[in-house]
């Protein structure tokens, strides 16, 4: 045989080699000649936290990217902490849950006339001495075209509940603004809290508001200018000094993105990030997290319920006693003991505790296996064969979903099945992906079962119309988030009636009854209230948890490193103990 | 003409060159005693070992290894782990055997027939064969977790799915070289059938590659199980699979490394075994030094 | 030969038109989309989601939204992300660097070292070496990569505190000290694999040649062994090198899935299991799009070289 030629070979393979190589290489000299940042020298180390190196910078850790920067546009809770740094509304919530006056002079009510006596004229003072980020200064004129870019049929608006019985908006005044109501709407002094002022001079002359320039390049009123953002790893704030509020005190706030849970906590824990956001820390790790030097880790409640939702329209669950039954069968205590380390507290409604509406007095859930039995025998349900009951043909069993790879849910579910089983009720476990889990199966009730955590509130705003009015099944025709089908006239006249009415004391009334026949109803069963892990470094002084924002980075104008004077911030940080504070975490992943 | 195996008619199979060189070939016997202990402590384990593998005791969570009687400790639910795990391996090696016997026998059949054909039927073959490779396996994977209910005979068809185009290639190329050779076109020149050329002749003789490609695609499947289940769209609870025991041992490395180590032990072993297996086969059918 | 490209061109073509068609029926199959995030979203009522899944052209009949995808792409518009509207190709080009870099780094360390594993043990068969190399090979293609990875975090990270945990740099410092820093754990576990198969290949191929006819007369004729090995052994080992290296090129997108999710690098890998979580169809038919195209370069590659260094297979 003759002797193949070599040559090409050695040749093709150190091509391959070559190209590598150069590739590698010479794609890291470029972007560190392109992407080297100020990089400050590090000064002195305060508590000898690495989180410090970095001179007048915070990091947030996110577990999932914000990827939405016009606040109008759809999104999720996660670009909130952007919005609330580079945004302000008309109106703020605090911790407390009262609304305080931002861009307004003050919250419109009945008693300083904001509201007229039938609810249906709004007026509101503006306050005369805010810009915007590129100099501009802030009037009604904004206002009134935030309002209605909102409505714009061709603008992929966010929620446009509230926003859609507003009329005839008039700029009275750069600092005066009036509108009409179609209808009294109580709730939408809250919704305003959420509803970020854009700007009128950016994108009056877009053609398409959906695919503006401003959508990658932010404009807002807020304590933070827009920076740079590497997409798919962080993005940078920087400190805008003519803010008109309180700071802020700090040169850089960074929001970076790592997408899996445990490695941001390990972060955290190497000082890599210096806050920890959404998700937060997994319970699983509060106990080590408790100990850490240097951090301060605090449970802070949440405002979403993690409750077992029923599908009402299956023929197991149209019994009460089969719903009764499940829901004394379910061990709390156990589970939030043993698996989620006594982080969360039992709760008994959707309403979380830290809201006025929140009642108290309703019954509690007990544990009794004994008597769980009792009720479904006298009910009929017979133990068939192989230990399931069975009554009229249909068998006790049905499908349990949720998020898969959520690794405390799946362990809940595995141990509710278990306790179940002995009651002779058969449950199986089909979980499906996030994307899945949540669209149509979920919204068109087309689940068995599931486990979710929702928040139930809209902007802590005690209307859950959307949830329990007859009118908000997607299923039937309807439009609203009632996935588990419930139906009871005398719960759809309360809420229509809540919803207009603009007393507190009268409302709360109004949802107590609601809170009441809820849990005797039990469309769904609590297991119990979430309460976030919150983490941070102990050189950021000036963080508060606020339970009725989505975000823990709602006032990232009060926060500052170390030993700089505190200025005229509220309060501190909150020490220990269960603060207030409202995260709609909605799922683990 | 029969094939032209090297030891077609000479004595037992047992006793065959094949055969004495595989058992001479010291790693492959490792493999071999290593999944078979592993087989028969999965099969019998999880009837002798004290404790239920399903068994959920909210007191025992995380014990460390060897306490009382939980010899592998005890997981976040405080089930024990040694009966988890053989449990888990019936799962995992049943599903892996069977995704591998799919995807070779899927990748076998497109490899010859494209190998041995050629022409339009070869090119349309192998295009379809970069077609399914074109996608990246994850999409395949999720796409079809999600539209599928996850269950282990699912996971087993996403797996060969994903697999039986790596088959089918290596199966192509020794075809297509095989095709050359002296005996196939004596084979041709006496008339034999397409048909009868490609499974009787070339076959046979690409059998070497094939079995050894086998043997890795379900070393191979093992893995990808594990990531599967890892990821969260393989076996579903409670039923253990070495995967999902991985997965949900992720978050307590640093406070119980053992949930992470001993599947991930687990999976090297079973994954090494079919390994040394393959490597064993590889060299004992290697008839080149004997080809007439 | 032209009429060789001329029907690999048009194969190509046919190729790429049905990846795209089956990727997008596939993708429209899966439940979910890019809605389905807003679920559990208390304000967003139905009207809100008919409203914006309508404002985002998902109502069209899915052959009119394939052809409108298929159209503007062969006029250059890959589209935008649902998530931040930026241009699909950006986004797929900036993920591309992290993920280049990272595979980069792990096939030189995996080339390198590999190579000279596989060659010397095949030229010193059954040595101590050889065994030790062969075990370790295998051993090392069993253990799953993201196991490797999170020990390997685990020992030099959280315990050592020698190595950053994940990441590609540290904000603020994005020195070449850096990266490489944060490149070390990274492309090592991914190496690993590698490493080991390219040994393997390497010993196979070289042994393959080395008891070849021609082989063995050269050496009867008397050339010295080096000589031999690197003029003839070396150069026709690259045969399954380079096929192998052709069937490697589109585990770009994937190859390092991984190892990006354990030490949130981010690759492409990423954002291809992020794009498919949100539903992001844009980015997602881009990427099958590239992956499509990296096969076809990859085949070609492997084909061409077979082709050139061995006359005896035809190319039909």
């Amino acid at each position: 045989m003759t002797e193949p030629s070599n040559s090409k070979p050695l040749y093709l393979r150190r091509d391959v080699l070559g190209v590598l190589a150069v590739g590698g290489a010479g794609g890291l000299l470029a972007y560190n000649l392109l992407g080297k940042s100020d990089s400050t020298p590090a000064p002195e180390n305060q508590n000898g936290q690495p989180s410090a190196k970095r001179s007048g910078e915070i990091v947030v850790g996110l577990s999932q990217e914000p990827t939405v920067f016009n606040p109008l546009m759809a999104h999720m809770e996660t670009d909130d902490g952007v919005h609330f740094s580079m945004f302000d509304p008309l109106v703020r919530m605090d911790p407390e849950g009262i609304i305080q006056p931002n861009l307004a002079i003050e919250v419109p009510s009945l008693e300083n006339g904001g509201i007229s006596e039938d609810g249906l004229n709004w007026r509101i003072r503006l306050r005369d001495d805010v810009r915007w980020h590129d100099g501009e200064p802030f009037t009604g004129e904004d206002v009134k075209f935030t309002l209605e870019l909102i409505t714009n049929p061709k603008f992929r608006a966010w929620r446009t509940a509230g926003h859609s019985l507003v009329r005839e908006i008039t700029v009275v005044s750069p600092t005066e603004i009036t509108w009409r109501m179609e209808k009294a709407f109580a709730p939408y002094l809250s919704f305003l809290t959420e509803t970020f002022m854009v700007p009128k001079h950016l994108l009056e002359n877009e053609a398409d508001p959906n695919a503006a320039a401003f959508n990658q390049v932010p404009v807002g009123t807020g304590a933070f200018k827009w920076g740079k953002r590497v997409p798919g790893d962080h993005l940078e704030l920087v400190a805008n000094p003519d803010y008109f509020g309180e700071g802020p005190y700090i040169k850089r706030l960074v929001f970076k993105y790592i997408p899996d849970i445990t490695v941001l906590y390990t972060q955290f824990k190497s000082g890599d990030i210096d806050l920890v956001g959404q998700v937060y820390i997994s319970p699983d790790n509060y106990e080590e997290a408790r100990k850490l030097r240097g951090k301060v880790v605090e449970p802070v409640l949440a405002s979403s319920v993690e409750a077992i939702h029923l599908n009402l329209e299956l023929p197991q669950f149209k019994d009460m006693a089969i719903r009764q039954a499940l829901y004394a069968a379910i061990d709390r205590k156990a589970i939030i003991e043993a698996l989620y380390h006594g982080v969360p507290s039992v709760t008994e409604t959707f309403m979380p505790q830290q809201s006025y509406y929140y009642n108290p007095d309703l019954p509690k859930q007990e544990f009794n296996l004994v008597r769980a039995r009792q009720i479904l025998d006298k009910a009929g349900w017979v133990p068939g064969d192989d230990g399931i009951r069975v009554k009229d043909g249909v068998r006790l069993s049905f499908a349990n979903s949720t998020t898969s790879g959520s690794h405390l849910r799946e362990m809940t579910q595995q141990y509710l099945q278990q306790t179940f089983r002995e009651i002779g009720a058969e449950m199986t476990i089909a979980n499906l992906p996030s994307a899945v889990m949540w669209g149509d199966f979920w919204m068109h009730s087309k689940f068995e079962t599931a486990i979710a955590g929702s928040t139930y509130l809209i902007g802590a705003d005690p209307d859950v119309t959307n949830r329990f009015h007859s009118r908000s099944i997607t299923a039937q025709g309807g439009s609203g988030s009632n996935n588990a089908q419930y139906a009871s006239a005398e719960v759809d006249a309360l809420l229509e009636k809540g919803s207009r009415i603009f007393d507190p004391e009268e409302r709360r009334a109004i949802y107590y009854r609601v809170q009441e026949i809820i849990r005797r109803d039990l469309p769904i069963l609590p297991l119990f209230q979430n309460t976030n892990v919150f983490g941070r470094s102990a050189t950021i002084k000036g963080f508060e948890a606020n339970s009725n924002t989505r975000t823990e980075s709602w006032h990232a104008a009060s926060w500052h490193l170390g030993n700089k004077p505190t200025g005229s911030q509220a309060g501190g940080y909150p020490s220990g103990g269960a603060e207030m504070a409202n995260q709609s975490s909605r799922t683990e992943g | 003409m029969t094939a032209l195996a090297a030891n077609a008619g000479q004595g037992r199979w047992w006793q065959s060159r094949t055969v004495r060189r595989f058992t001479n070939h010291r790693l492959a016997l490792l493999g071999v005693t290593m999944i078979t202990l592993l087989t028969l402590a999965c099969v019998i384990g999880p009837y002798i070992l004290p404790h239920d593998a399903l068994y959920i005791d909210l007191h025992a969570r995380f014990l460390a290894p060897l306490t009382g009687d939980y010899y592998m400790g005890t997981d976040p639910l405080g089930r024990d782990i040694m009966a988890r795990l053989l449990m888990a391996g019936r799962v995992s090696l049943l599903v892996a055997f069977f995704a591998m016997l799919l995807s070779t026998l899927i990748g076998t059949l497109v490899g010859v027939i494209a190998g041995y054909r050629g022409g339009w039927t070869g090119v349309a073959l192998m295009r379809t064969v970069d077609g399914f490779l074109a996608f990246p396996s994850i999409f395949l994977l999720l796409a079809l977790a999600a539209a599928l209910k996850p269950s282990p005979a699912m996971v087993t068809v996403i797996i060969a799915v994903t697999s039986w185009m790596e088959v089918a290639r290596i199966v192509e190329a020794e075809v297509r070289s095989l095709r050359e050779r002296e005996f196939v076109q004596a084979g041709r020149m006496l008339g034999l059938s397409g048909v009868h050329i490609m499974f009787r002749e070339i076959l046979p003789n690409a059998m070497g590659p094939i079995i050894v490609a086998a043997t890795l695609t379900v070393a191979r499947a093992i893995l990808m199980e594990a990531y599967i289940s890892f990821l969260g769209y393989g076996i579903q609870p409670p039923l253990p699979s070495w995967g999902n025991m991985l997965g949900g041992a992720q978050q307590y490395l640093a406070t119980a490394p053992w949930l992470a180590i001993i599947p991930g032990v687990a999976i090297t072993m079973a994954v090494t075994s079919f390994n040394f297996i393959g490597d064993g086969l590889r060299d004992a059918l290697d008839v080149r030094d004997d080809r007439v | 030969m032209s009429r060789f490209l001329l029907n690999r061109i048009s194969q190509i073509i046919v190729l790429l038109v049905i990846v795209s068609i089956i990727g997008f029926i596939i993708l429209n199959l899966i439940p979910g989309g890019p809605l389905a995030q807003y679920g559990l979203d208390p304000g967003m009522t139905q009207e809100d989601l008919d409203r914006l899944k309508e404002q985002l052209g998902l109502n069209r009949p899915l052959w009119v939204q394939y052809l409108d995808w298929a159209w503007r792409l062969l006029q250059g518009d890959w589209g935008n992300s649902f998530r931040d509207g930026a241009a699909v190709l950006d986004v797929i080009g900036r993920h591309l660097f992290a993920t280049l870099l990272l595979m980069g780094t792990s096939t030189a360390i995996a080339i390198a070292v590999g190579t000279w594993i596989g060659i010397r043990g095949a030229t010193h068969r059954y040595s101590t070496f050889d065994h030790l190399a062969t075990v370790g090979a295998m051993v090392a293609l069993s253990i799953p990569t993201f196991w490797f990875g999170l020990v390997g975090i685990y020992i030099f990270s959280l315990k050592l505190g020698w190595l950053p945990a994940g990441n590609m740099y540290s904000i603020g410092d994005q020195s070449v000290l850096d990266y490489l820093h944060h490149l070390i754990l990274p492309s090592i576990v991914l190496a690993l694999v590698h490493v080991a198969v390219w040994s393997r290949y390497m010993r196979t191929a070289t042994l393959d040649v080395i008891n070849q006819d021609f082989v063995k007369t050269a050496r009867a004729k008397g050339l010295s062994e080096r000589r031999i090995l690197m003029k003839h052994v070396v150069g026709n080992a690259l045969l399954p090198m380079i096929t192998l290296a052709g069937m490697q090129l589109p585990g770009i997108l994937t190859g390092a899935l991984v190892t990006e999710t354990v030490f949130t690098w981010p690759g492409m890998g990423r954002l291809f299991l992020d794009s498919i979580g949100y539903g992001d169809y844009p980015v997602v038919m881009g990427l099958l799009m590239f992956s499509a195209i990296l096969v076809i370069l990859g085949n070609l590659i492997a084909d061409i070289a077979v082709a050139m260094i061995d006359p005896r297979i035809r190319l039909s």
